[in-house]
Protein backbone atom coordinates (compact mmCIF):
# COMPACT_ATOMS: atom_id res chain seq x y z
CA UNK A 1 0.00 0.00 0.00
CA UNK A 2 1.35 3.44 -0.91
CA UNK A 3 1.92 6.04 1.80
CA UNK A 4 -0.96 8.28 0.65
CA UNK A 5 -3.35 5.28 0.73
CA UNK A 6 -2.09 4.32 4.18
CA UNK A 7 -2.52 7.90 5.36
CA UNK A 8 -6.15 8.01 4.18
CA UNK A 9 -6.95 4.71 5.90
CA UNK A 10 -5.17 5.52 9.18
CA UNK A 11 -6.81 8.95 9.38
CA UNK A 12 -10.21 7.32 8.80
CA UNK A 13 -9.55 4.80 11.58
CA UNK A 14 -8.40 7.50 13.99
CA UNK A 15 -11.41 9.68 13.23
CA UNK A 16 -14.06 6.94 13.13
CA UNK A 17 -12.88 4.48 15.78
CA UNK A 18 -10.78 6.68 18.08
CA UNK A 19 -12.89 9.85 17.80
CA UNK A 20 -9.94 12.07 16.81
CA UNK A 21 -10.96 15.59 15.80
CA UNK A 22 -8.87 17.34 13.13
CA UNK A 23 -5.82 15.08 13.43
CA UNK A 24 -2.53 16.58 12.23
CA UNK A 25 0.22 14.33 10.90
CA UNK A 26 2.74 15.61 13.46
CA UNK A 27 0.38 16.05 16.42
CA UNK A 28 1.60 14.41 19.64
CA UNK A 29 -0.94 11.58 19.90
CA UNK A 30 -0.94 11.42 23.68
CA UNK A 31 -0.90 15.12 24.48
CA UNK A 32 -3.26 16.32 21.79
CA UNK A 33 -5.63 13.36 21.36
CA UNK A 34 -5.42 11.44 24.64
CA UNK A 35 -4.05 8.36 22.80
CA UNK A 36 -2.70 5.93 25.41
CA UNK A 37 -1.20 2.42 25.62
CA UNK A 38 -4.66 0.82 25.45
CA UNK A 39 -5.34 2.71 22.21
CA UNK A 40 -1.97 1.62 20.83
CA UNK A 41 -2.87 -2.05 21.31
CA UNK A 42 -6.29 -1.50 19.75
CA UNK A 43 -4.72 0.29 16.78
CA UNK A 44 -2.27 -2.56 16.21
CA UNK A 45 -5.21 -4.94 15.92
CA UNK A 46 -6.76 -2.70 13.29
CA UNK A 47 -3.45 -2.42 11.42
CA UNK A 48 -3.22 -6.23 11.32
CA UNK A 49 -6.70 -6.46 9.82
CA UNK A 50 -5.85 -3.72 7.32
CA UNK A 51 -2.60 -5.40 6.21
CA UNK A 52 -4.08 -8.90 6.25
CA UNK A 53 -1.32 -10.51 8.33
CA UNK A 54 -0.35 -10.81 11.98
CA UNK A 55 2.43 -8.84 13.64
CA UNK A 56 4.89 -10.71 15.80
CA UNK A 57 5.70 -9.62 19.35
CA UNK A 58 8.94 -7.83 18.40
CA UNK A 59 7.11 -5.84 15.73
CA UNK A 60 4.37 -4.90 18.20
CA UNK A 61 6.88 -3.76 20.82
CA UNK A 62 8.49 -1.42 18.27
CA UNK A 63 5.11 0.31 17.91
CA UNK A 64 5.25 1.49 21.53
CA UNK A 65 7.68 4.31 20.57
CA UNK A 66 5.18 5.83 18.14
CA UNK A 67 4.33 9.46 18.96
CA UNK A 68 2.72 10.92 15.81
CA UNK A 69 0.62 9.85 12.83
CA UNK A 70 3.70 10.20 10.62
CA UNK A 71 5.41 7.74 13.02
CA UNK A 72 2.49 5.32 12.46
CA UNK A 73 2.89 5.60 8.69
CA UNK A 74 6.68 5.11 8.91
CA UNK A 75 6.09 2.08 11.11
CA UNK A 76 3.60 0.47 8.71
CA UNK A 77 5.85 1.10 5.71
CA UNK A 78 8.74 -0.66 7.45
CA UNK A 79 6.49 -3.58 8.43
CA UNK A 80 5.18 -3.88 4.87
CA UNK A 81 8.70 -3.83 3.48
CA UNK A 82 9.96 -6.53 5.86
CA UNK A 83 6.99 -8.79 5.07
CA UNK A 84 7.54 -8.37 1.32
CA UNK A 85 11.14 -9.59 1.57
CA UNK B 1 -13.17 6.70 68.52
CA UNK B 2 -15.79 5.65 65.93
CA UNK B 3 -17.12 8.51 63.83
CA UNK B 4 -20.69 9.16 62.68
CA UNK B 5 -21.31 8.56 58.99
CA UNK B 6 -23.86 10.54 57.01
CA UNK B 7 -25.26 10.25 53.49
CA UNK B 8 -24.91 13.47 51.54
CA UNK B 9 -25.99 12.42 48.05
CA UNK B 10 -27.80 9.62 46.23
CA UNK B 11 -28.79 8.72 42.69
CA UNK B 12 -30.30 5.72 40.95
CA UNK B 13 -31.10 4.49 37.46
CA UNK B 14 -33.98 2.07 37.95
CA UNK B 15 -36.72 0.28 36.01
CA UNK B 16 -39.17 2.87 37.45
CA UNK B 17 -37.12 5.88 36.47
CA UNK B 18 -33.94 7.87 36.86
CA UNK B 19 -33.79 10.79 39.26
CA UNK B 20 -35.81 11.71 42.35
CA UNK B 21 -38.88 13.16 40.67
CA UNK B 22 -39.52 10.22 38.34
CA UNK B 23 -38.80 7.60 40.98
CA UNK B 24 -40.98 9.27 43.62
CA UNK B 25 -43.84 9.64 41.12
CA UNK B 26 -43.61 5.95 40.24
CA UNK B 27 -43.59 4.95 43.91
CA UNK B 28 -46.53 7.21 44.73
CA UNK B 29 -48.52 6.03 41.71
CA UNK B 30 -47.72 2.34 42.16
CA UNK B 31 -46.12 2.15 38.72
CA UNK B 32 -44.24 -1.04 37.87
CA UNK B 33 -41.03 -1.15 35.81
CA UNK B 34 -41.39 -4.84 34.97
CA UNK B 35 -41.69 -5.36 31.19
CA UNK B 36 -41.50 -8.26 28.71
CA UNK B 37 -37.99 -9.79 28.61
CA UNK B 38 -36.01 -8.34 25.70
CA UNK B 39 -34.79 -10.82 23.09
CA UNK B 40 -31.03 -11.42 23.33
CA UNK B 41 -30.85 -13.68 20.28
CA UNK B 42 -29.31 -16.43 22.39
CA UNK B 43 -31.04 -17.59 25.57
CA UNK B 44 -34.45 -15.96 25.66
CA UNK B 45 -36.23 -18.65 23.66
CA UNK B 46 -35.12 -21.23 26.24
CA UNK B 47 -36.16 -19.26 29.32
CA UNK B 48 -39.60 -19.84 30.82
CA UNK B 49 -39.72 -16.50 32.63
CA UNK B 50 -40.40 -13.75 30.07
CA UNK B 51 -40.41 -10.71 32.34
CA UNK B 52 -37.62 -8.31 33.31
CA UNK B 53 -37.17 -5.14 35.37
CA UNK B 54 -36.28 -2.96 32.42
CA UNK B 55 -34.50 0.36 31.97
CA UNK B 56 -36.10 1.34 28.65
CA UNK B 57 -35.69 5.11 28.57
CA UNK B 58 -32.81 7.02 26.95
CA UNK B 59 -30.01 8.29 29.19
CA UNK B 60 -27.81 11.12 27.99
CA UNK B 61 -24.41 9.97 29.21
CA UNK B 62 -22.21 12.42 27.33
CA UNK B 63 -19.08 10.37 28.08
CA UNK B 64 -16.18 10.75 25.63
CA UNK B 65 -14.26 7.85 24.13
CA UNK B 66 -11.37 8.62 26.47
CA UNK B 67 -13.52 6.99 29.15
CA UNK B 68 -15.93 4.76 27.23
CA UNK B 69 -13.14 2.67 25.73
CA UNK B 70 -12.80 0.78 29.02
CA UNK B 71 -16.53 0.66 29.83
CA UNK B 72 -19.14 -2.04 29.26
CA UNK B 73 -22.84 -1.23 29.74
CA UNK B 74 -22.58 -1.85 33.50
CA UNK B 75 -19.92 0.86 33.85
CA UNK B 76 -22.14 3.35 32.00
CA UNK B 77 -24.75 2.97 34.75
CA UNK B 78 -22.06 3.10 37.44
CA UNK B 79 -20.25 6.19 36.16
CA UNK B 80 -23.49 8.06 35.53
CA UNK B 81 -24.77 7.65 39.11
CA UNK B 82 -21.26 8.21 40.53
CA UNK B 83 -21.02 11.49 38.63
CA UNK B 84 -24.47 12.43 39.91
CA UNK B 85 -23.58 11.95 43.57
CA UNK B 86 -20.26 13.77 43.26
CA UNK B 87 -22.00 16.72 41.63
CA UNK B 88 -24.87 16.62 44.13
CA UNK B 89 -22.52 16.45 47.12
CA UNK B 90 -20.70 19.65 46.19
CA UNK B 91 -17.33 18.12 47.11
CA UNK B 92 -14.51 19.95 45.35
CA UNK B 93 -12.00 18.34 43.00
CA UNK B 94 -9.17 18.83 45.48
CA UNK B 95 -10.93 16.58 48.00
CA UNK B 96 -12.14 14.08 45.38
CA UNK B 97 -8.56 13.50 44.21
CA UNK B 98 -6.94 13.78 47.66
CA UNK B 99 -6.89 10.10 48.55
CA UNK B 100 -9.33 10.71 51.41
CA UNK B 101 -12.28 9.67 49.22
CA UNK B 102 -12.54 5.97 48.35
CA UNK B 103 -14.85 3.88 46.21
CA UNK B 104 -16.84 0.81 47.24
CA UNK B 105 -18.75 -0.31 44.19
CA UNK B 106 -19.59 -3.63 42.60
CA UNK B 107 -21.66 -5.69 40.22
CA UNK B 108 -22.77 -9.29 40.06
CA UNK B 109 -20.22 -10.32 37.44
CA UNK B 110 -18.87 -7.30 35.58
CA UNK B 111 -20.20 -6.99 32.06
CA UNK B 112 -21.77 -10.18 30.71
CA UNK B 113 -22.42 -8.39 27.41
CA UNK B 114 -18.69 -7.93 26.84
CA UNK B 115 -17.95 -11.45 28.10
CA UNK B 116 -20.36 -12.82 25.50
CA UNK B 117 -18.53 -10.95 22.77
CA UNK B 118 -15.26 -12.54 23.90
CA UNK B 119 -16.86 -16.00 23.76
CA UNK B 120 -18.20 -15.25 20.28
CA UNK B 121 -14.59 -14.71 19.23
CA UNK B 122 -13.52 -17.98 20.82
CA UNK B 123 -16.28 -20.03 19.28
CA UNK B 124 -16.82 -18.07 16.07
CA UNK B 125 -15.09 -18.28 12.75
CA UNK B 126 -12.96 -15.18 12.99
CA UNK B 127 -9.42 -15.10 11.65
CA UNK B 128 -7.65 -16.47 14.67
CA UNK B 129 -4.25 -15.17 13.68
CA UNK B 130 -5.40 -11.58 14.16
CA UNK B 131 -5.92 -9.84 17.48
CA UNK B 132 -9.66 -10.33 17.35
CA UNK B 133 -10.19 -10.07 21.10
CA UNK B 134 -10.13 -6.36 21.87
CA UNK B 135 -7.29 -5.18 24.08
CA UNK B 136 -9.76 -3.56 26.44
CA UNK B 137 -12.29 -6.38 26.70
CA UNK B 138 -10.92 -7.42 30.08
CA UNK B 139 -11.13 -3.87 31.43
CA UNK B 140 -14.70 -3.61 30.21
CA UNK B 141 -15.84 -6.96 31.58
CA UNK B 142 -13.81 -7.63 34.76
CA UNK B 143 -15.62 -7.94 38.04
CA UNK B 144 -14.27 -4.64 39.41
CA UNK B 145 -14.92 -2.72 36.20
CA UNK B 146 -17.51 -0.43 37.81
CA UNK B 147 -15.29 0.66 40.70
CA UNK B 148 -12.20 1.42 38.65
CA UNK B 149 -13.99 3.11 35.79
CA UNK B 150 -15.39 5.44 38.45
CA UNK B 151 -11.92 6.12 39.87
CA UNK B 152 -10.59 6.69 36.35
CA UNK B 153 -13.34 9.07 35.26
CA UNK B 154 -13.25 11.23 38.40
CA UNK B 155 -9.59 10.91 39.41
CA UNK B 156 -10.38 9.24 42.74
CA UNK B 157 -7.20 7.98 44.43
CA UNK B 158 -8.43 6.50 47.71
CA UNK B 159 -9.24 2.91 48.63
CA UNK B 160 -11.10 0.64 46.24
CA UNK B 161 -13.46 -2.09 47.46
CA UNK B 162 -15.16 -4.04 44.68
CA UNK B 163 -17.68 -6.26 46.40
CA UNK B 164 -19.24 -8.95 44.26
CA UNK B 165 -21.66 -11.04 46.26
CA UNK B 166 -24.66 -11.20 43.94
CA UNK B 167 -27.71 -9.70 45.63
CA UNK B 168 -25.77 -8.21 48.58
CA UNK B 169 -23.12 -6.56 46.38
CA UNK B 170 -24.20 -2.95 46.85
CA UNK B 171 -25.45 -3.30 50.42
CA UNK B 172 -22.02 -4.71 51.27
CA UNK B 173 -20.41 -1.80 49.40
CA UNK B 174 -22.41 0.66 51.51
CA UNK B 175 -21.67 -1.27 54.70
CA UNK B 176 -17.97 -1.58 54.03
CA UNK B 177 -17.86 2.08 52.98
CA UNK B 178 -19.59 2.99 56.23
CA UNK B 179 -16.96 1.08 58.22
CA UNK B 180 -14.14 2.78 56.26
CA UNK B 181 -15.42 6.20 57.33
CA UNK B 182 -16.59 5.16 60.80
CA UNK B 183 -13.16 3.87 61.75
CA UNK B 184 -11.22 6.67 60.08
CA UNK B 185 -9.65 4.78 57.16
CA UNK B 186 -11.23 7.25 54.73
CA UNK B 187 -13.11 10.53 55.22
CA UNK B 188 -15.68 9.79 52.53
CA UNK B 189 -16.72 6.82 50.39
CA UNK B 190 -18.62 6.69 47.12
CA UNK B 191 -20.64 3.47 47.40
CA UNK B 192 -23.05 1.54 45.25
CA UNK B 193 -23.54 -1.02 42.54
CA UNK B 194 -24.76 -1.62 39.03
CA UNK B 195 -25.93 -4.48 36.88
CA UNK B 196 -26.70 -4.43 33.17
CA UNK B 197 -29.33 -6.26 31.14
CA UNK B 198 -28.32 -9.90 31.25
CA UNK B 199 -30.24 -13.06 30.46
CA UNK B 200 -27.62 -15.37 31.98
CA UNK B 201 -28.87 -14.47 35.44
CA UNK B 202 -32.48 -15.01 34.36
CA UNK B 203 -31.57 -18.42 32.94
CA UNK B 204 -29.82 -19.46 36.17
CA UNK B 205 -32.76 -18.54 38.41
CA UNK B 206 -35.16 -19.99 35.84
CA UNK B 207 -33.35 -23.34 36.00
CA UNK B 208 -33.60 -23.23 39.79
CA UNK B 209 -37.38 -22.74 39.47
CA UNK B 210 -36.96 -19.41 41.29
CA UNK B 211 -38.18 -17.09 38.50
CA UNK B 212 -41.71 -15.84 37.98
CA UNK B 213 -43.41 -17.58 35.03
CA UNK B 214 -47.16 -17.18 35.60
CA UNK B 215 -47.40 -13.50 34.67
CA UNK B 216 -45.56 -13.39 31.35
CA UNK B 217 -48.56 -11.70 29.70
CA UNK B 218 -49.10 -9.24 32.56
CA UNK B 219 -45.57 -8.28 33.67
CA UNK B 220 -46.73 -5.50 35.99
CA UNK B 221 -48.47 -8.11 38.20
CA UNK B 222 -45.15 -9.71 39.20
CA UNK B 223 -43.12 -10.02 41.38
CA UNK B 224 -45.60 -10.39 44.26
CA UNK B 225 -43.68 -10.31 47.57
CA UNK B 226 -45.51 -11.97 50.48
CA UNK B 227 -48.59 -12.62 48.27
CA UNK B 228 -50.22 -16.06 48.16
CA UNK B 229 -49.90 -16.13 44.36
CA UNK B 230 -46.22 -15.19 44.19
CA UNK B 231 -44.28 -17.47 41.90
CA UNK B 232 -40.72 -16.25 42.01
CA UNK B 233 -38.41 -13.35 41.41
CA UNK B 234 -38.03 -11.10 38.38
CA UNK B 235 -34.49 -10.11 37.39
CA UNK B 236 -33.87 -6.44 36.67
CA UNK B 237 -31.14 -3.94 35.77
CA UNK B 238 -29.93 -0.54 36.92
CA UNK B 239 -27.40 1.30 39.03
CA UNK B 240 -27.24 3.39 42.15
CA UNK B 241 -24.78 5.33 44.28
CA UNK B 242 -24.64 7.08 47.64
CA UNK B 243 -21.97 9.34 49.06
CA UNK B 244 -20.98 8.65 52.66
CA UNK B 245 -19.08 11.28 54.65
CA UNK B 246 -17.81 11.78 58.14
CA UNK B 247 -20.55 13.68 59.97
CA UNK B 248 -18.65 16.67 61.33
CA UNK B 249 -16.83 17.44 58.09
CA UNK B 250 -20.07 17.18 56.13
CA UNK B 251 -21.87 19.58 58.45
CA UNK B 252 -18.89 21.95 58.52
CA UNK B 253 -18.98 22.35 54.77
CA UNK B 254 -22.76 22.83 54.79
CA UNK B 255 -23.64 19.58 53.02
CA UNK B 256 -27.24 18.43 52.82
CA UNK B 257 -27.66 15.46 55.17
CA UNK B 258 -30.04 12.96 53.61
CA UNK B 259 -29.55 10.30 56.26
CA UNK B 260 -27.13 8.63 58.62
CA UNK B 261 -25.87 5.07 58.46
CA UNK B 262 -26.18 4.01 62.11
CA UNK B 263 -25.64 0.27 61.81
CA UNK B 264 -24.47 -2.47 59.50
CA UNK B 265 -24.23 -6.21 59.76
CA UNK B 266 -23.03 -8.92 57.44
CA UNK B 267 -22.80 -12.64 58.12
CA UNK B 268 -22.97 -15.97 56.38
CA UNK B 269 -25.27 -18.92 56.86
CA UNK B 270 -22.25 -21.20 57.05
CA UNK B 271 -23.71 -23.96 54.96
CA UNK B 272 -26.12 -24.14 52.05
CA UNK B 273 -25.31 -21.65 49.29
CA UNK B 274 -28.87 -21.31 47.96
CA UNK B 275 -31.55 -21.98 50.55
CA UNK B 276 -32.58 -19.11 52.86
CA UNK B 277 -31.60 -19.73 56.45
CA UNK B 278 -33.72 -18.51 59.37
CA UNK B 279 -30.92 -18.58 61.94
CA UNK B 280 -28.51 -16.73 59.67
CA UNK B 281 -30.99 -14.03 58.69
CA UNK B 282 -32.26 -13.57 62.25
CA UNK B 283 -28.69 -13.17 63.47
CA UNK B 284 -28.02 -10.54 60.79
CA UNK B 285 -31.00 -8.44 61.87
CA UNK B 286 -29.91 -8.61 65.53
CA UNK B 287 -26.26 -7.83 64.72
CA UNK B 288 -27.29 -4.63 62.91
CA UNK B 289 -29.28 -3.47 65.94
CA UNK B 290 -26.28 -4.23 68.18
CA UNK B 291 -23.97 -2.29 65.89
CA UNK B 292 -26.29 0.72 66.00
CA UNK B 293 -26.83 0.38 69.74
CA UNK B 294 -30.61 0.54 69.37
CA UNK B 295 -33.48 -1.81 70.08
CA UNK B 296 -36.11 -3.22 67.71
CA UNK B 297 -38.68 -0.71 68.96
CA UNK B 298 -36.57 2.14 67.56
CA UNK B 299 -37.07 0.94 63.98
CA UNK B 300 -40.13 2.33 62.15
CA UNK B 301 -39.84 0.61 58.79
CA UNK B 302 -38.40 -2.62 57.41
CA UNK B 303 -37.40 -2.61 53.76
CA UNK B 304 -37.54 -6.35 53.22
CA UNK B 305 -35.37 -8.20 50.70
CA UNK B 306 -38.66 -9.81 49.61
CA UNK B 307 -37.78 -11.28 46.23
CA UNK B 308 -41.14 -13.09 45.99
CA UNK B 309 -39.68 -16.57 45.98
CA UNK B 310 -41.87 -19.14 47.67
CA UNK B 311 -39.57 -19.98 50.59
CA UNK B 312 -37.45 -16.84 50.79
CA UNK B 313 -40.34 -14.58 51.75
CA UNK B 314 -41.59 -16.98 54.43
CA UNK B 315 -38.16 -17.32 56.06
CA UNK B 316 -37.63 -13.55 55.96
CA UNK B 317 -41.08 -12.95 57.48
CA UNK B 318 -40.24 -15.37 60.31
CA UNK B 319 -36.93 -13.60 60.96
CA UNK B 320 -38.57 -10.15 61.00
CA UNK B 321 -41.26 -11.47 63.33
CA UNK B 322 -38.68 -12.99 65.66
CA UNK B 323 -36.64 -9.77 65.93
CA UNK B 324 -39.22 -7.01 65.48
CA UNK B 325 -42.65 -8.55 65.96
CA UNK B 326 -45.58 -6.86 64.24
CA UNK B 327 -44.85 -3.22 65.15
CA UNK B 328 -42.69 -1.78 62.32
CA UNK B 329 -44.10 -1.24 58.85
CA UNK B 330 -42.82 -3.72 56.26
CA UNK B 331 -42.52 -2.98 52.53
CA UNK B 332 -40.95 -4.86 49.63
CA UNK B 333 -39.63 -2.46 47.00
CA UNK B 334 -38.68 -5.16 44.49
CA UNK B 335 -42.39 -5.35 43.71
CA UNK B 336 -41.87 -2.16 41.63
CA UNK B 337 -38.87 -3.16 39.59
CA UNK B 338 -37.93 -6.76 40.11
CA UNK B 339 -34.64 -7.83 41.59
CA UNK B 340 -31.87 -5.63 40.21
CA UNK B 341 -29.29 -8.11 41.54
CA UNK B 342 -26.05 -6.47 42.69
CA UNK B 343 -27.56 -3.03 42.66
CA UNK B 344 -30.78 -3.79 44.57
CA UNK B 345 -29.48 -2.60 47.95
CA UNK B 346 -28.37 0.85 46.83
CA UNK B 347 -31.46 1.37 44.67
CA UNK B 348 -33.68 0.46 47.61
CA UNK B 349 -31.67 2.77 49.89
CA UNK B 350 -32.07 5.64 47.42
CA UNK B 351 -35.83 5.06 47.32
CA UNK B 352 -35.94 4.93 51.13
CA UNK B 353 -34.03 8.23 51.39
CA UNK B 354 -36.57 9.84 49.03
CA UNK B 355 -39.46 8.44 51.08
CA UNK B 356 -37.90 9.56 54.37
CA UNK B 357 -37.37 13.05 53.00
CA UNK B 358 -40.93 13.34 51.69
CA UNK B 359 -42.68 11.57 54.56
CA UNK B 360 -44.34 8.62 52.88
CA UNK B 361 -43.95 4.84 52.63
CA UNK B 362 -44.65 3.11 49.32
CA UNK B 363 -46.66 -0.09 49.70
CA UNK B 364 -45.63 -3.53 48.47
CA UNK B 365 -47.16 -3.82 45.00
CA UNK B 366 -49.24 -6.85 44.02
CA UNK B 367 -49.82 -7.83 47.64
CA UNK B 368 -53.47 -8.73 47.05
CA UNK B 369 -53.75 -11.72 49.38
CA UNK B 370 -51.10 -12.04 52.05
CA UNK B 371 -49.69 -15.54 52.38
CA UNK B 372 -50.89 -16.75 55.81
CA UNK B 373 -47.30 -17.76 56.59
CA UNK B 374 -46.23 -14.11 56.16
CA UNK B 375 -49.33 -12.53 57.69
CA UNK B 376 -47.86 -11.88 61.13
CA UNK B 377 -46.11 -8.72 59.89
CA UNK B 378 -47.35 -5.14 59.60
CA UNK B 379 -47.38 -5.04 55.78
CA UNK B 380 -47.75 -1.72 53.99
CA UNK B 381 -50.53 -2.41 51.49
CA UNK B 382 -51.52 1.17 50.69
CA UNK B 383 -49.40 4.29 50.53
CA UNK B 384 -48.83 5.64 54.03
CA UNK B 385 -48.09 9.33 54.69
CA UNK B 386 -45.79 8.96 57.67
CA UNK B 387 -42.44 10.40 58.69
CA UNK B 388 -39.97 7.55 59.13
CA UNK B 389 -37.09 8.03 61.58
CA UNK B 390 -35.16 4.76 61.28
CA UNK B 391 -35.38 2.12 58.55
CA UNK B 392 -33.80 -1.34 58.34
CA UNK B 393 -32.72 -2.36 54.83
CA UNK B 394 -32.36 -6.13 54.42
CA UNK B 395 -30.62 -7.95 51.58
CA UNK B 396 -29.65 -11.61 51.22
CA UNK B 397 -27.62 -13.35 48.53
CA UNK B 398 -26.74 -16.68 46.99
CA UNK B 399 -23.73 -17.97 48.83
CA UNK B 400 -25.54 -17.52 52.15
CA UNK B 401 -24.50 -13.88 52.56
CA UNK B 402 -26.86 -11.69 54.59
CA UNK B 403 -26.71 -7.93 55.21
CA UNK B 404 -28.71 -5.37 57.13
CA UNK B 405 -28.21 -1.59 57.07
CA UNK B 406 -29.87 0.72 59.59
CA UNK B 407 -30.48 4.24 58.29
CA UNK B 408 -31.65 7.27 60.25
CA UNK B 409 -33.61 10.07 58.58
CA UNK B 410 -31.41 13.07 57.80
CA UNK B 411 -34.10 15.53 58.84
CA UNK B 412 -33.37 14.65 62.45
CA UNK B 413 -29.71 15.58 62.05
CA UNK B 414 -29.64 19.12 60.62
Amino acid sequence: MRRDELQTKILAILEDDFEFEHPGLDDNLRDEHGFDSIDAIELLGKIELMLGFSLNRAEKEKAMSIRTINDILDYIEKIQASHQQ
Amino acid sequence: MPRRVVITACSAITPIGYGKETIVNSLRQGKSGVKPLRDDGLLTDHIHSRVFGTVDYPIDYGFTRRYTKTMGPVAFYACRVAGDVLAQSGLDEKFITSGRLGVAFGSTHGSPTVQRNIYKTFFGNLKEEFSSIGAVDYLRSMVHTTAVNITRMFGITGRVIASSTACTTSSQAIGFGYEMVKYGMQDAMLCGGADEYDTTTVAVFDNLLACSVDFNDTPERTPRPFDSDRDGLVVGEGGGAVLLEEDEAAKKRGATILGEVIGFSCNNNGGDLILPNLDGITATLKLALDDAGIGPDDVDLISAHATATKMGDVIEAQAIDAVYGDRPLVTGLKSYMGHCMGTCGVIELTMLLYMMEQGFVAPTLNLDNVDPRCAMLNHVRELVEQRIRIVALENFAFGGVNTCLLIQNGRHLT
